[in-house]
């Protein structure tokens, strides 16, 4: 009698123990979950969920990109006129459009600098239409921009512009900084270029230009202008760009 | 990052039921149970009899355990709400404890197995998932493990046709099968739970229903699209499922062979599985479609050829490869307003057989 009930009672003492780490377990499982799902705010999902699964592997690459550069137009100038709140309202509610219609898109957003923001297309994940999906995007986005300034028109606030520059290369993708800041980024000329071709856009008097490696890559289905070679700064030769007029057609 | 069930959006059904009487009572004579996705499928001969393979399954190679562990951890990984609910369900009639469905759903390293079924459970979330796909390596650690390279054959097939019938449920935003999954959570699913275990020792004893169908010749396997795939499944029942759903799906004149040989490029291409881009390239070669058509059909992801609403299946099909459930019933509910239903239907089918074919052939890599 006094060995069973040693018995029943180790085998209480297994139970109660299994349940203790059956709720460790639950809790550290929901934490990580919050965690995963409070980091994709900062960085991309498919990335965090990359990190989590294969830990250390996410190397340094080169990897074929395409780089989509946008900036709004005159806003530093707005800033100075508008309320800091309000502004900042009127930036997050335009960069929420962005986004939307960026990773509709199989693209994803890496960098956003004051109103301007970088969009990748194919780093993550090797992408065959990348240079189709970053075109598609910047016409999202330019559909966006008119929705969204029907809102601010009538909230009586000013019409919102940009410029976006497309460019394809190859750069170097990895997780960039030290321990304390990093972030997953593309560094290369192309990325040097793309920002240029925006550039351009206000001198163009165009919202949207693409390079030679982005039209070679869309085939016939976007009606395309020509725009005139320009020399850009940190390139020997000029660049051709196009301006995309409309939806691919078919 | 695999969701959990409840966690899972899922629209309202894209399609409705259109039950077919016949089709219904023969499923019943075959002794199957009709289920939601059978309601659905019941227009398209291949798809029907595709959809009723997949759930009769009886594999002949790998263990009854692993195919009910492969197919819940396939829908979850597919975050197919339809199949995950269902196999969830099943499992727990089956006996399987809540703990261990558990355990397994949330990280395989906690459930009770050994390295042989977790390296099982990985290759089933790998291939589903297949970014990238898993490399011939990993089929050398599983026959290292100790499986043999038909076992492994099986297990390929059973994850493709799982991810197969994952698309089918999702895309169409098959109403979960609720009453079923609320008797196998009540008592009496916990008393089959008890039963059903006790009963399978009783008949079978682990004895195998052999398969009546004579195994197909290689060289019949390898007639029709996507031949040198299916011969991969040579000595399985499921070769000649593979292939009738290949036969069948190119068969069916709703969508042009053009169209859906190119649904199959993109697939392969989105893949990176440059053999199945090559058999594509060579049904569509047999159409008239040169390789200079080809290439631009590729990257525009659509034909002057093709019709307009096959364009627009070209385009809807690379989103089917990976894709977040809201969003891809969206796209497919965008992409039906402009199609027929027997059409939608077929672009379904074709889509979620392209899935299944390119991860299938993996095998050959």
């Amino acid at each position: 009698m006094l060995l069973g009930s040693a018995v029943a009672g180790y085998a209480w003492t297994l139970r109660a123990q299994r349940r203790q780490l059956e709720r460790l377990l639950d809790a550290a499982d929901a934490k990580l979950e919050r965690l995963q799902r409070q980091f994709e705010r900062f960085v991309p999902s498919d990335l965090v969920e990359r990190l989590t699964d294969v830990g250390d592997e996410l190397k340094p690459a080169r990897r074929y990109v395409t780089i989509l550069f946008a900036d709004l137009r005159g806003f530093t100038a707005l800033c100075d006129r508008l309320d800091p709140a309000v502004t900042v309202d009127i930036l997050n509610g335009y960069f929420g459009h962005m986004i939307e219609a960026i990773t509709q898109h199989h693209g994803h957003v890496t960098e956003l600098v004051g109103d301007g923001l970088l969009a990748l297309f194919g780093a993550l994940q090797p992408n065959p239409w990348q240079a189709r999906d970053a075109v598609l995007s910047a016409l999202a986005m330019r559909s966006a921009l008119a929705r969204y300034n029907q809102t601010l028109l009538a909230r009586q606030l000013p019409e919102l512009r940009f410029g976006i520059g497309i460019h394809a290369g190859e750069v170097i993708a990895g997780i960039i900084g030290t321990g304390a800041l990093s972030k997953f980024s593309v560094t290369g000329d192309p990325i040097n270029v793309a920002s240029r071709v925006e550039g351009l856009t206000s001198a163009m008097q165009v919202d949207l230009l693409i390079t030679e490696v982005i039209r070679d890559r869309l085939g016939d289905d976007f009606d395309l202008a020509p725009m005139p070679a320009t020399l850009v700064k940190g390139k020997a030769a000029p660049i051709r760009t196009w301006t995309v007029r409309a939806d691919a057609v078919r | 990052m695999a969701l959990l069930l409840d966690e899972i959006a899922w629209s309202e059904p894209l399609l409705a039921a259109d039950p077919d009487p016949a089709w219904t009572a023969e499923l019943k004579r075959r002794g199957a149970h009709v289920f939601e996705v059978d309601r659905r499928v019941a227009a398209s001969p291949w798809l029907r009899e595709a959809a009723y393979s997949v759930t009769s399954y009886v594999p002949s190679e790998i263990s009854e355990r692993q195919l009910h562990m492969g197919a819940m951890i396939i829908a979850q990984e597919n975050a197919c709400r339809y199949c995950y609910g269902a196999n969830r369900a099943y499992m727990k009639v089956l006996g399987y404890s809540e703990s261990f469905i558990q355990n397994i759903e949330r990280d395989v390293h906690v459930a009770e197995m050994d390295a042989k079924e977790r390296a099982a459970i990985a290759f089933c979330r790998n291939l589903s998932r297949s970014r990238p796909r898993p490399a011939r390596d990993t089929i050398d650690q599983l026959v290292g493990l100790g499986f043999t390279r038909l076992q492994v054959n099986e297990m390929a097939f059973l994850i493709a046709f799982g991810c197969f019938y994952n698309r089918l449920a999702t895309l169409m935003a098959c109403p979960p099968e609720r009453s079923f999954e609320a008797m196998a959570n009540g008592p009496v699913g916990r008393l089959l739970g008890l039963v059903v275990p006790l009963w399978g020792r009783l008949t079978h004893a682990g004895a195998r229903r052999a398969s009546t169908d004579v195994p197909l010749e290689a060289t019949a396997l390898k007639a029709g699209p996507f031949g040198s795939v299916v011969a991969l499944l040579a000595g399985l029942p499921a070769a000649r499922i593979m292939k009738a759903a290949l036969d069948g799906a190119f068969d069916l004149p709703l969508i042009s062979r053009p169209a859906k040989a190119l649904m199959f490029a993109v697939v392969a291409r989105t893949l990176d599985c440059g053999y199945c881009e090559g058999e594509a390239a060579q049904l569509l070669a047999d159409e008239g479609v040169d390789a200079a058509e080809f290439d631009i059909a590729m990257d525009t992801l659509g034909s002057t050829r093709l019709r307009p609403d096959e364009n627009a299946m070209v385009a809807w099909t690379r989103e089917t490869v990976s894709y977040e459930t809201a969003a891809i019933q969206r796209q497919t509910r965008s992409l039906g307003a402009g199609l027929n239903r027997a059409v939608l239907l077929e672009a379904i089918g074709v889509a979620a057989l392209a899935n299944a074919t390119v991860r299938l052939a993996m095998l050959r890599e």
